[in-house]
């Protein structure tokens, strides 16, 4: 029963929202118009808020007349994966994805004052947004359906991977991100409809951008995070094509953020700017087109029917088309006046705009050579980290260069300093001081590594001397960008660093015996079955002494869950500041002995140190009284 | 130039859509699906009652062959379409892969049993030489000979797409 008034609720919501849609677009715009905008629209969300409230409601009390819940969650999950279950599977999720829309929009709703010329239109954009996925939800799946006559007692279970914090977390974030988006996204439609170039829409939408970076950032630190301790491959990113669609929106999205500081001061780059805002809003759908129509296999994707893939594409379509069209339309409008000042951050900028263009298209087509090919010649391929190594490091290093040589350039003005006086010269000299060192206490000619060190060391170099004399001369700072950038240039090393010092072997061990590894020696000493509550697992137990005699105990598991069947991984890692000792167990060999996986992980926890440093970046800028 | 631009800026998203168009709706594709014909692999095995061993010649015939498990969830899901096709009259016999027997025949007596024979392919061998990478799968077998495969679960639009072409082609059942 109570069910029936949660779907009934969203129900009404997409009435609403389909109001909200049609008073923006077919009236005029008056103080009035805009008054019952805004009101309607907040009425829609709270009625939408209260059906998904209802919705964890049912879920916390075990309610398995509801299809969904019955099969997702179980009665012996905790309260928080009982919620988590909500968005394991493609329907809960997707009705999370639709709150987070109107929840972005009810913020900027009740942030941005009603007179604000864009304010009716952009509402009206993310309203209509919202009736289409609101749609999609109720037609074609259904998180309200029930089951009749009689719901089953415990329930199914949550996929066991997904019982965990990281992952309970990680999808929420990534959907703020992504669909935080449709803020700019509005805005920029309503800017084009509005057709006035003195409209300042790149203003409005800063903070906004920036904020839904910041979640985008942080949901892909803690997915890539998660993959590494829970799938037990080690490493922290795979190139899979859900890591991928994930990433596009993350560049387009750093792009756009580059290009709109540019806008925001001059009228420069606008064209840049309002492709790019409609990139990052597309790729964040055709993230979820991928992800759920079943179109790719991959540890993310849902079970799927294509039908629900063909209203996505036709979603998408119908977005691109309308406001490409508009985007064409008012190009006049938006057409740069004057040209960039050579060498002038601008220049600097517009030169990034390209690069990135560039790595979204290489992994755009990295994700569907291998369908089209397949169409073609019926033959399965897989396109992986050769592919994306030979296109990235070069691209990313040639940027970063390049973002080097930015930090000395004046917004539109000609780069003219004496070189041999500036801190340029500094950072160059230390960094191949530094690489020096690096190549002696190494060994190595690994030249992929030093080019890329140099330059992540360039970058280090250049930015702290940049807040060193912010500090001691009170040289202007822009925080926002020092810290983003240093981030950087940290990730550019610990992936270096990663991937020429990690190692990895499968050992075969006797019981109670001891295995050596690098500077390691593994001693295994025990193995048990253990029963849990819903899972058997296979737990081991080794004590691992490094070369200056310290003792660890890892007990990595193997475990099998009851209701599913599935069986999992469960790594034992040891972290240290700079390596993870990392240990799985395999299969059990016929002489007795047992495969254990032993990873060197150097520098690992730098790569999410660098991704979280980024997220704060943003998190400055946000709560920045300044301009910037 | 600027003409060009507008209409890259226009055409190359959409033809991007256009193509995930085709794919999506390219009625054909269904993947896992495998039409090589080849005979069944030399085999003795115990049936799941471990009652007697079962070789090639006690499968003859007409016949679909699914690979199924008591841990396998997907094989819960495409049971009751199995027992729709034995109802039907269509003879199944199974292949328990990697399963322990007193789980598999706990399964089939919870759940029914739509297969007239059951191998039990404890060790997977059986299922290697099928080339089976796990479960569920399943074989349309005629006179000895596999002439179709299928990985994952068959259901309505597997069985009339993949399979009923072949059975109307062969006259089977």
């Amino acid at each position: 029963m109570i069910i029936e008034i949660s779907h009934f609720l969203s129900i009404l919501a997409t009435g609403l929202f389909l109001l909200v849609g049609l008073i923006s677009f077919i009236t005029t715009d008056t103080k009035y118009t805009a008054n019952l905008i805004s009101r309607t629209f907040s009425h829609g969300f709270l009625l939408l808020l209260v059906s998904f409230i209802i919705y964890i409601w049912l879920a916390i009390t075990d309610n398995f007349s509801v299809q969904y819940i019955a099969n997702h969650s179980n009665t012996e999950l905790p309260v928080f994966y009982k919620i988590s279950s909500i968005w394991s599977a493609h329907e809960g999720s997707m009705f999370l994805w639709i709150i987070f829309i109107a929840l972005w929009g009810f913020i900027f709703n009740i942030n941005i004052k009603n007179d604000e010329v864009l304010k009716p239109k952009s509402i009206g954009v993310i309203s209509l947004i919202l009736v289409g996925f609101l749609l999609f939800l109720l037609l074609t799946s259904n998180p309200f359906e029930i089951i009749l006559p009689i719901a089953p007692l415990n329930g199914a279970d949550i996929n066991p991977v997904l019982q965990d914090p990281a992952l309970a977390i990680h999808p929420p974030t990534l959907y703020l991100g992504y669909v935080g988006f449709v803020i700019p996204f509005a805005c920029a439609i309503s800017f084009l409809i509005n057709g006035n170039p003195d409209v300042r829409w790149e203003k409005l939408v800063q903070k906004w951008s920036v904020l839904a970076w910041v979640f985008l950032t942080i949901g892909i630190t803690l997915g890539s995070w998660w993959a590494y301790y829970e799938l037990g491959w080690g490493g922290y990113w795979f190139w899979d094509p859900v890591e991928n669609v994930a990433l596009m929106p993350w560049l387009a999205a750093t792009a756009f953020l580059h290009s709109l500081s540019v806008s925001i001061k001059s009228y420069h780059l606008r064209v840049w700017t309002i492709l790019l805002s409609i990139s990052v809003f597309s790729l964040s759908l055709f993230g979820a087109f991928i992800v759920r129509s079943g179109i790719i296999d991959s540890v993310h994707s849902f079970a799927n029917d294509p039908d629900r893939g063909l209203y996505l594409l036709m979603f998408i379509g119908i977005i691109l088309i309308i406001s490409l069209s508009l985007f064409i339309l008012r190009f006049s409008m938006i057409r740069p006046i004057g040209n960039i000042k050579r060498f002038s951050k601008e220049s600097f900028i517009s030169i990034n705009n390209i690069f990135f263009g560039s790595l979204i298209f290489s992994v755009m087509l990295g994700v569907t050579y291998p369908l089209v090919y397949e169409y073609l010649f019926d033959q399965k391929i897989s396109v992986g980290a050769p592919f994306y190594n030979a296109i990235f490091i070069p691209i990313v290093l040639i940027a970063s260069l390049f973002l080097f040589l930015s930090v000395d350039s004046k917004w539109s003005r000609n780069l003219n300093f004496n070189f041999f006086r500036s801190p340029m010269i500094v950072s160059i000299i230390l960094s191949i001081a530094s690489v020096i060192v690096l190549i002696y206490f190494f060994q190595t000619n690994n030249l992929t590594f030093l080019i890329s060190v140099y330059v992540g060391l360039l970058i280090i170099f250049r930015y702290c001397i940049e807040i060193f004399n912010s500090f001691y001369f009170k040289k202007f700072i822009n925080p926002f960008s020092a810290i983003a950038h240093l981030a950087l240039g940290l990730l550019l090393l610990s992936i270096s660093f990663n991937s020429l010092l990690s190692t990895e072997r499968a050992l075969s061990i006797r019981l109670d015996s001891i295995e050596e590894y690098k500077d390691l020696k593994i001693y295994f000493k025990d193995i048990k079955v253990v029963k849990n509550s819903n899972h058997d697992s296979i737990k081991a137990l080794f004590f691992i002494e490094n070369s200056r005699g310290n003792i660890v105990e890892l007990s990595p598991e193997k475990r099998r869950y009851r209701t599913r069947g599935q069986i999992t991984t469960e790594t034992a890692i040891h972290i240290s500041p700079l390596r993870d000792i990392y240990i799985t167990i395999g299969d059990q060999l016929d002489n007795g002995n047992w495969v254990v996986n032993v990873q060197l992980n150097y520098f690992i926890r730098w790569i999410w140190f660098s991704g979280c440093l980024m997220a704060m970046a943003g998190i400055v800028l946000i709560f920045s009284k300044r301009k910037v | 130039m600027k003409f060009l631009f507008k209409s890259i800026v226009l055409l190359l998203p959409l033809a991007f859509i256009a193509m995930f168009y085709i794919l999506l709706t390219d009625e054909d594709a269904y993947p896992g699906t495998d039409y090589k014909t080849f005979d069944i692999p030399k085999f003795q095995l115990e049936n799941l009652e471990n009652t007697k061993l079962i070789d090639n010649d006690e499968i003859k015939g007409s016949f679909i062959l699914n690979v199924w498990a008591s841990w396998c969830i997907t094989c819960r899901v495409e049971h009751p379409f199995l027992m729709n096709l034995k109802n039907q009259g269509i003879k199944i016999i199974g292949l328990n892969y990697k399963d322990e027997r007193s789980d598999a025949i706990e399964w089939l007596d919870k759940y029914g049993n739509p297969y007239e024979i059951t191998v039990h392919d404890l060790k997977g061998s059986l299922a290697l030489d099928l080339g089976v990478t796990g479960a569920p799968e399943t074989f349309l077998v005629s006179n000895g000979k596999v002439v179709a495969h299928y990985q994952g679960e068959v259901n309505d639009a597997i069985w009339s797409n993949v399979f009923l072409p072949i059975i109307k082609e062969k006259g089977m059942f």
